[in-house]
């Protein structure tokens, strides 16, 4: 529950599984596709994971890998990770691999989630201290969040050396002391 | 001002930095008569006409300032030296050690104020510059090597600026790497090293329990 505030945290759990009923329950509407508020055995349904982890834990549905973990991508990412656009998969490619991994028990995210990193970390690193602002907004456009909190973590601070650095006024005259004082009597 | 408008993002400003800097002892040619002076950091002075004397160089700005002394350029900012350090610089994978911690810092303030007394000043700017940046660039590099178990990267000699640029980063990638490389995600440490060996290494084992 130490994330409970986490506004990342709780968008990371927004993001919809497709998860396959394996009770049927009724007086629910969560099945857009069907007309009665009945969920069937075995219908297929898009829920958020947060809802999706509980209903798990109560063995009433099971949970497929989400297309963003797909061999798919797994075979691009393995390719060249450095330019799959992971936001439009998946924004919170990261977040979510981790809490999706132990609800799938699929090993092999842990090992993805890693490798992925590792190489997109390396082209953050050299774009993000090097590149021009305008040169990279097309390259930040394919980060997840997490990376772009890196990629925007080493711009800043470089932006911040190089405004130092130019130089310019070096005291900033403080809003009070232009103002003239009102006479108290 | 990224210290200041976000702590979480770093440490120090570049502002701050300077602050710091201004500590660093520096020569200085007075050319007034003076009492010495009892500051809590030390005393400095008595101040005489045309001798040499040692001040932070916070004091030795103040008096440029109000044309009471010229700032006798450190001895690591001559040209001959720091086309010696470039060129280790550039010869050798470690940073060298002849520049001082401060030496972004010393530097910007000397160039703005004290401009005049730097012989080849704008020699001595580009130098610098061009050892900021290949200096930086091994840095980068060093960062590189960044990946799973990596609890800490040793870079010696690095200037308190450059620490400064990369700490934010630094903190974070670490942070995230230590994240997905935890041992809940990838239980056997042994098969962090490469997944492609798995699959070769597994099958002889099965055969020796046979």
């Amino acid at each position: 529950m130490e994330k409970y505030y986490d506004i990342d945290d709780i968008i990371t759990e927004e993001e919809t599984v497709s998860v396959i009923f394996q009770k049927a329950a009724s007086g629910v509407g969560i099945d857009p596709s069907s007309e009665t508020d009945f969920v069937e055995v075995g219908s297929k349904v898009e829920v958020p994971f947060w809802l999706a982890h509980e209903l798990q834990l109560r063995q009433a549905i099971s949970v497929n890998v989400p297309t963003c973990f797909n061999q798919k991508t797994r075979l691009e990412i393995q390719a060249d990770s450095a330019c799959v656009d992971l936001r439009s998969r998946c924004p919170y490619f990261y977040e979510f691999g981790c809490k999706i991994a132990s609800t799938v028990g699929d090993r092999t995210i842990g090992f993805l989630l890693l490798s992925a990193f590792k190489s997109r970390y390396k082209e953050v690193l050299t774009k993000a201290h090097t590149a021009a602002l305008t040169a990279t907004s097309r390259f930040s456009m394919i980060l997840t969040k997490e990376e772009t909190s890196l990629y925007e973590a080493a711009q800043s601070s470089m932006a911040a050396f190089k405004k130092w650095r130019m130089g310019g006024p070096r005291f900033q005259r403080a809003s009070v002391l232009g103002r003239k004082r009102k006479s108290t009597d | 001002m990224a210290g200041q408008s976000n702590p979480n993002l770093s440490l120090f400003s570049a502002e701050e930095l300077e602050f710091v800097a201004e500590d660093e002892i520096v020569e200085i040619i007075p050319n007034l008569r003076m009492e010495p002076l009892n500051l809590i950091c030390g005393d400095f002075g008595p101040f005489f006409p045309q001798i040499v004397t040692q001040v932070p160089l916070w004091l030795a700005v103040a008096l440029k300032k109000r044309g009471k002394c010229s700032i006798r350029s450190p001895e690591w900012m001559s040209v001959e030296k720091l086309t010696q350090v470039l060129e280790a610089e550039r010869d050798s994978q470690e940073m060298s050690d002849q520049l001082p911690f401060h030496y972004v810092e010393i530097s910007r303030l000397l160039f703005d104020h004290a401009r005049d007394d730097i012989p080849d000043a704008y020699m001595v700017r580009s130098l610098i510059e061009d050892i900021r940046d290949v200096r930086f660039h091994k840095v980068e590099s060093d960062l590189e090597a960044f990946s799973g178990r990596t609890v800490a990267v040793k870079i010696k000699n690095l200037s308190a600026m450059e620490v400064n640029i990369v700490r934010p980063f630094i903190g974070r990638a670490l942070q995230a790497f230590f994240k997905h490389d935890s041992p809940e995600l990838i239980p056997d440490p042994e098969r962090v090293a490469d997944r492609r060996q798995q699959v070769p290494n597994s099958a002889p084992r099965r055969h020796l329990r046979r």
